[in-house]
């Protein structure tokens, strides 16, 4: 049952560590050339595919009287339309408005795959797919600033808010500097990265240590056999407390990480205040 | 300016307090690498933190 559950834990793998998130190329007989083709680059495609068929599949014939499939679109789309793009962006928000709702249904799906069997685990605990997503949205709100304002402009109004005295310019402006075009998306992907990281390695511990503990057969540091398969019993069952926790905070990142982006913009393209 | 309950401006707060301590205490850090001293760094450290608090201040403070 376990190395269904986590296919690339094994006996030899205990404790989880850095080295259970590394990836399996698909065709190793190929050579190194193709080891870049591996099991999480394939799981980030079936995401990205799963995205683009449901929201095909649910704008597909659209009526007046909507049926069961297209209420469930039109209200996940006005939850994120409503609640997160003309909220955050104001009245120009339907041009953001496709990438917000890809990136969000995106990064759901990604996140969803830890909790679930056939991959079981997170894409976006390889930081390098993280970093693909905040350098999206870094040349996003960088191109939305320039398009509005400029080149000159919009790194004068990035590096220099209004209302700061000339004396004072020199130290703000590599401050605003690194906070805008530095911190920001790093802290974005380092955010989404360390969730799903430190989530899916509690969720091996859990549910792989259990697994040990539950089928031991000699005692361990002087613990009797009994004791040990209760502990994994025990740890089995929270577990599931985990991963209904892992499930939330999927959810909430993907959630984070639409709204900062659609923030970033809307700074980007503000008006003075 | 946004409904979202201050949790967005809030980060953004947050990454302007801890980029104030970082470019400032990390300059102050090469400085004193760069010249064998050792108290370019607090200064660096205060001062960051002293305009990342201003600079939240300018930007946030009269908005409301």
């Amino acid at each position: 049952m376990i190395p269904l559950l986590i296919p690339m834990e094994g006996e030899s793998h205990w404790p989880p560590g850095v080295d259970s998130f590394d990836s399996r190329p698909l065709f190793p007989e190929l050579g190194p050339d193709y080891y870049w083709l591996n099991n999480h680059l394939a799981q980030a495609v079936i995401g990205a595919i799963l995205v683009i068929v449901f929201w095909l599949w649910v704008a597909r014939n659209q009526k007046v009287v909507p049926g069961k499939k297209q209420f469930l679109g039109e209200y996940l789309y006005n939850l994120l339309r409503n609640s997160i793009a003309r909220d955050i962006l104001g009245h120009d928000y339907r041009k953001y408005l496709p990438y917000l709702v890809g990136l969000f249904s995106f990064i759901l799906v990604n996140n969803l795959f830890g909790e679930f069997f056939l991959f079981m685990f997170p894409t976006f605990s390889k930081i390098g797919y993280a970093y693909g997503l905040a350098l999206c949205t870094f040349i996003l709100y960088n191109a939305a600033g320039i398009r509005k304002y400029g080149f000159g402009n919009y790194m004068k109004r990035m590096t220099l808010p209004a209302g700061v005295p000339l004396g004072l310019a020199w130290l703000i402006i590599p401050l605003e500097f690194i906070s805008n075009f530095i911190a920001r998306p790093f802290t974005l992907a380092l955010r989404l990265f360390a969730n799903l990281f430190a989530g899916h390695l509690v969720i091996m511990v859990f549910v792989v240590g259990g697994g040990m503990l539950l089928t031991m057969t000699e005692p361990a540091n002087g613990f009797p056999v009994p004791l040990l398969n209760a502990a994994g019993a025990v740890s089995f069952i929270f577990s599931f407390a985990i991963f209904a926790l892992e499930l939330l905070v999927g959810a909430l990142q993907a959630y984070i990480f639409t709204v900062l982006t659609a923030q970033y913009v809307s700074s980007a393209i503000a008006e003075e205040h | 300016m946004s409904g979202q309950g201050g949790a967005d401006q809030g980060y953004r707060i947050v990454s302007i307090l801890i980029s104030g301590l970082l470019v400032y205490g990390g300059l102050g850090w090469l400085l004193d690498r760069w010249l064998g001293t050792s108290w370019f760094m607090p200064i660096g450290l205060v001062l960051g933190v002293a305009l990342g608090v201003y600079l939240v201040v300018v930007k946030f403070g009269r908005s409301q």
